[in-house]
């Protein structure tokens, strides 16, 4: 994947490509579940509501929002 | 916050970009944690009758509607069917989707005065 900010670092990534609103988020819930706790991955979503859908998914989940360059979001797993 | 959330649907047949949308915003509730439930009514029981949910396919960017409703249902959503309106339409329970089941007004207002926020469609 190219363009994503290089000096981030991350354990997974995961590409919804176009796909957004529930189509995309009931898939990234089964991403995360698959991640340790505190664990990062590096979200690519090029559909155009990502970079409010993204912050606002990680206030109802706990998931830390730990950077953010559009498409591309750096989410750390949350603890619990 | 509310851990729970709940979606009514009440078009299907005679508007099927409502029945996909409230499903796609179903997912994105389960997805984000929250304990979710749609209760279908009128036209809406439709999107959980075997068969007639398969008609359903507003094509590019939503996913047909039977993959929307089994990613509800296999991820732990709850599906109610309004009784009343199926019993109108003719239709029994052995011929809704797995997951889904019939359901009065007590149960969708059981849901919500324990605090669900709701979104109807």
């Amino acid at each position: 994947m190219a363009g994503f900010p290089r000096h981030w670092d991350f354990d997974e990534v995961y590409d919804s490509f176009d796909r957004g609103c529930g189509d995309f988020i009931i898939d990234l819930k089964a991403v995360m579940a698959d991640l340790a706790a505190g664990a990062v991955v590096m979200i690519a979503s090029r559909d155009a509501g990502a970079p409010v859908e993204i912050p606002a998914w990680c206030r109802l989940t706990g998931h830390r929002l730990l950077d953010a360059q559009p498409p591309f979001f750096l989410v750390r797993k949350r603890d619990a | 916050m509310s851990n729970t959330f709940c979606v009514t649907i009440s078009e299907c047949k005679t508007n099927g970009d409502k029945a996909t949308l409230g499903f796609v915003v179903a997912n994105a509730a389960l997805g984000s944690d929250k304990d979710t439930m749609v209760f279908l009514s009128a036209d809406g029981v439709w999107a959980a009758v075997q068969g007639e949910v398969d008609k359903i396919n507003e094509g590019e960017p939503f996913a047909p509607l039977k993959e929307l409703v089994e990613k509800f249902t296999n991820n732990g959503g709850k599906i109610l069917v309004c009784s009343p309106c199926m019993k109108k339409r003719g239709l029994t329970e052995d011929r809704l989707v797995t997951g889904a089941k019939p359901a009065g007004g007590a149960a969708l207002v059981e849901w919500l005065a324990n605090g669900s926020p709701c979104v109807g469609y």
